[in-house]
């Protein structure tokens, strides 16, 4: 008869056992097929919605991509030149107001029908007219059938971004029929997402397994895709927290972790694969021209100093490899993006003088800036603290104003921040997407740059917007950004290094500036 | 014959069937137990504590400086009044602020807790996926900090200042200091990475299906469905994050329980007992143990809130998509009513667990039972 000690040892090495086996990796038969390719991918969830319709955050257009597909996209990470998908070609006609699309044949959804030029109306209507986060892509569009195989959107202005914002995940096409079963409307009142969220409506690689906003969210392989084969046969995406990440993926439980910052990549085994890629986030410093809002920043000179002050190679380091100086708003991987020559310099006695032209003396700032939000891994904080420092030496006392994001947006959004710090992500990679930071726009608003306020910039921005090819196009941002730079009050600082790394069996990943990672580029070996 | 208690202007009163008057009578004579009045007026502070915590969520989430406009939609959209002015409109942000409040509270009564402004689904649906996951992790906790935190507390009043005692007070003290962030990372770098005996973060093995749901709790679930390899997994899930959050329950009931054991060793009864020749075994669980229970109950109810409270850190770190990660995921967002969902749930379940104690009290001690 057993003691009681050992009744207690033999528990203990019981769960023991049980916790070896989870953690071992035993083949389950819970496991969904024998044989079947699962890819584990973890990131750090800001999922809302699997809905296209209404789908704005970087997770949830991710998934999308996965699910959905979309008239045009992009190959691979090149988004300077938008390719064929759902449409088989398309023309911009030469005023740059209607383009027109041609429907590729044979494409089906999930559910083996057909999709038709009437499922891409519906589709696209409802997104603009739902009035929901992604509705401003097709702002003043009119989308039309005018056959069964063509598709004209029509815009009052000369609109030669259009075929970049085509891509966008959230303008996915859905199967109109089963939609509008469950609720779809072109209107406010639309009541599709709950099915959306638990269903694929689309015709993309992957269908939707099972959807939880918090955890996780389970993709199968589409048995009635059209299209080629997606490498794994399932896809679970988890939520899980940057320092999780990385032990996971160095254990083997799972094979993609795409939210590591510089320092956490450092010194990764050699079986796995890093892939260091400058985002597309701009981090940038505004100085507020509202001279109710600040007696100091509306002085150009003060600007100036500012701009010369900073170190930007600092700033670098502390982003971490792969990072990369912004010389413009606009980041390196778009069209219009100003060459690395043209990137502002450190110049601390240039700074001075700058400073002494303004007529300030040892003027004090406020910086304000998001205390708990990171941009590719990478915390606000020490880039306030170094920016701090680099002022001081100019002879500018900066007071760091950290806020929780909700607060510190709300300033921001309201043009109430003296000194800010922020960033800027693409809605599309269209240089066109950058026009929010003239005078008058978005985000010169919310510098308070009003409109005629730098009527050089503005008019440069007028001519940008409705250029017609890639060449002047080109040349009509890089023209804005030299003016923006010049005599704007924006500082554009880095872009961080968005941190991918992989298990040595994934193959194809490409960072995407829009969708991160497109599950259908993914293979393995 | 007239009814004494009947209302002013009965001009006559139409006695009672016989059953029926029985039938008034039982209940008014259950209603004077004194079980059923201690209810009663629990029930009621319990609806005053809920109204309260609705009004103190709602307060406070409207003082915080911040538009949840603005922590809800995109940089693009705010710049379009129209979807900014649908959005409030959707989340009924656009009614004055007493009448939202009173909406909220309108629809708590009918079992509405509003539609989250973040997953844009009822909030009761959030709350029951992620409410069973944080159970069964804070669950599991207090089950092992119990067993062992008396176990402990047991052996280290025993072996009073004997090596024992000190290794346990030690132990002890190590359990209550520790920030439960920092041993979270600690335990699953060391046998998760380091020495690769315990599974990875989440509730279950990436490549399981999981089990239907039934309860929420995946343990319970897939023995329900005879998954055994899914309860195996579970299990296994479960062990660190459950003793992580366990150690400082465990340090605080060893402590408790020892200088409660310790006092009643000391009494007459418990002399009296060893005098007249009974086995330690039953002096320990008969007379010592029974008497030390009281505050040892105390504490752990106590314990459960603070295991609560300590789930959000842990399931953070091991990915447990449990409540604590969606309140905190609310309350940055400012999702209005998330916050008050979760404050109803934790503070339903604080008051359970305060019944459950004060009952308990009366079972262990018979000088406590409500005359």
């Amino acid at each position: 008869m057993a003691t009681r000690s050992q009744t207690a040892a033999l528990l203990v090495v019981g769960a023991l056992a049980l916790a070896a086996c989870s953690a071992g990796g035993v083949k389950p038969s819970s496991a969904p097929q024998s044989g079947a390719k699962t890819l584990v991918i973890d990131t750090s969830f800001d999922l809302k919605t699997a809905d296209p319709g209404r789908t704005y955050e970087p997770t949830g257009l991710f998934v999308g991509k996965a699910v959905y597909e979309t008239l045009l996209t992009f190959d691979g990470a090149d988004v300077t030149k938008p390719v064929p998908a759902l449409a088989e070609s398309y023309e911009l006609s030469e005023d740059g107001k209607v383009l027109t699309l041609k429907l590729k044949k044979g494409a089906t959804f999930a559910d083996g029908s057909p999709l038709t030029a009437d499922d891409v109306v519906f589709s696209l209507t409802r997104v603009r007219d739902m009035k929901g986060t992604p509705s401003f892509l097709l702002d003043g569009v009119e989308i039309a059938k005018t056959d069964d195989t063509t598709i004209t959107l029509t815009s009052k202005a000369p609109n030669p971004a259009l075929p970049y914002i085509l891509p966008n995940p959230a303008l996915g096409v859905i199967n109109s029929k089963v939609a509008k079963e469950h609720g779809a409307t072109t209107d406010a009142g639309d009541k599709a997402e709950q099915y959306l969220n638990t269903a694929s409506a689309g015709s993309g690689p992957y269908t939707i397994e099972s959807f939880n906003l918090s955890s996780q969210v389970v993709l199968r392989a589409n048995p009635k895709y059209y299209g080629a084969k997606p490498a794994y046969d399932r896809v679970v995406i988890r939520n899980v927290e940057a320092a999780t990440q990385k032990l996971n993926v160095q254990r083997g439980d799972s094979q993609v972790a795409l939210n590591l910052s510089g320092d956490q990549v450092t010194g990764m085994p050699a079986n796995l694969q890093v892939k260091k890629t400058a985002s597309a986030n701009v981090i940038f410093l505004l100085a507020n021209q509202d001279s109710s809002v600040s007696k100091t920043t509306p002085n150009a000179k003060f600007v100036e100093a500012l701009r010369k002050g900073v170190d930007y190679a600092g700033l670098l380091e502390l982003a971490g490899e792969g990072s990369t100086q912004a010389p413009g708003i606009i980041p390196s991987q778009l069209l219009g993006a100003l060459p690395q020559d043209q990137a502002a310099k450190r110049d601390v006695e240039g700074a001075k003088a700058a400073l002494a032209a303004s007529g300030l003396s040892n003027p004090t700032v406020k910086l304000e800036f998001p205390s708990e939000l990171t941009v590719n891994g990478l915390s606000f904080q020490p880039l306030a603290e170094r920016i701090q420092a680099n002022l001081k030496e100019v002879g500018i006392t900066v007071d760091l104003a950290p806020a929780p994001v909700t607060t510190a947006l709300d300033n921001y959004r309201n043009g109430k921040e003296e000194l800010g710090l922020w960033y800027w992500g693409p809605d599309y990679p269209d240089p066109s997407d950058y026009l929010a930071f003239l005078p008058g726009k978005l985000v010169g608003l919310r510098a308070g740059w009003k409109d005629g306020a730098d009527k050089a910039v503005s008019a440069a921005g007028d001519k940008a917007a409705t250029t017609i090819g890639d060449e002047a196009r080109k040349a009509a941002y890089a023209d804005v950004q030299t003016k923006l730079n010049a005599s704007g009050p924006f500082i554009p600082l880095i872009q961080p290094s968005q941190n991918i790394v992989t298990a040595a069996s994934v193959t194809g990943l490409e960072y995407h500036p829009v969708w991160t990672v497109d599950l259908a580029d993914l293979g393995a070996k | 014959m007239t009814d004494p208690d009947g209302p002013s202007g009965t001009a006559t009163a139409v006695p009672e069937p016989p059953e029926k008057a029985a039938g008034t009578r039982g209940r008014r004579r259950a209603l004077r137990h004194p079980l059923a009045r201690f209810l009663l007026r629990r029930v009621l502070i319990a609806v005053l504590l809920a109204w309260g915590i609705t009004v103190v969520t709602f307060v406070l989430t409207n003082l915080v400086p911040g538009d949840p406009a603005t922590a809800n939609l995109g940089q693009r959209a705010l710049g379009d009044p129209a979807i900014v002015a649908q959005w409030r409109q959707d989340h009924g942000l656009d009614k004055p602020l007493p009448q939202q409040y009173l909406i909220h509270l309108g629809g708590m009564l009918q079992g509405d807790l509003g539609v989250s402004q973040q997953s844009h689904r009822p909030v009761s649906q959030d709350l029951a996926e992620t409410v069973p996951a944080t159970l069964e992790l804070a669950g599991a906790a207090i089950v092992v900090s119990l067993i062992l935190g008396v176990a402990f507390g047991v052996v280290a009043a025993l072996r009073r200042d004997r090596l024992p005692d000190h290794v346990l007070r030690v132990l002890s003290l190590i359990g209550i200091s520790v920030p439960t962030f920092w041993l979270a990372l600690v335990a699953f770098y060391v046998f998760f990475y380091r020495l690769q005996i315990t599974p990875g973060s989440g509730r279950i093995d990436p490549g399981l299906q999981a089990p239907p749901p039934v309860t929420g709790l995946a343990t319970v679930d897939s023995a329900l469905a005879g998954q055994w390899d899914v309860f195996a997994s579970a299990v296994g899930h479960l062990l660190t994050p459950a003793l992580v959050l366990a150690l400082y329950t465990i340090g605080l009931l060893t402590r408790f329980t020892r200088s409660a054991v310790l006092e009643v060793l000391g009494q007459d009864y418990v002399r009296a007992a060893r005098a007249k020749g009974l086995p330690g075994r039953v002096i320990l669980f008969r007379y010592v143990l029974r008497s030390a229970l009281v505050p040892i109950i105390t504490v752990a109810g106590l314990a459960f809130g603070s295991l609560l409270s300590g789930t959000v850190l842990v399931e953070a770190i091991f990915a447990w998509p449990g409540v604590g990660q969606y309140a905190y995921k609310s309350a940055t967002t400012l999702d209005l009513p998330a916050v008050m969902g979760v404050g109803l749930v934790v503070g339903g379940v604080y008051l359970v667990i305060n019944l459950i104690v004060d009952v308990l009290y009366g079972v262990i001690d018979p000088r406590v039972r409500l005359q």
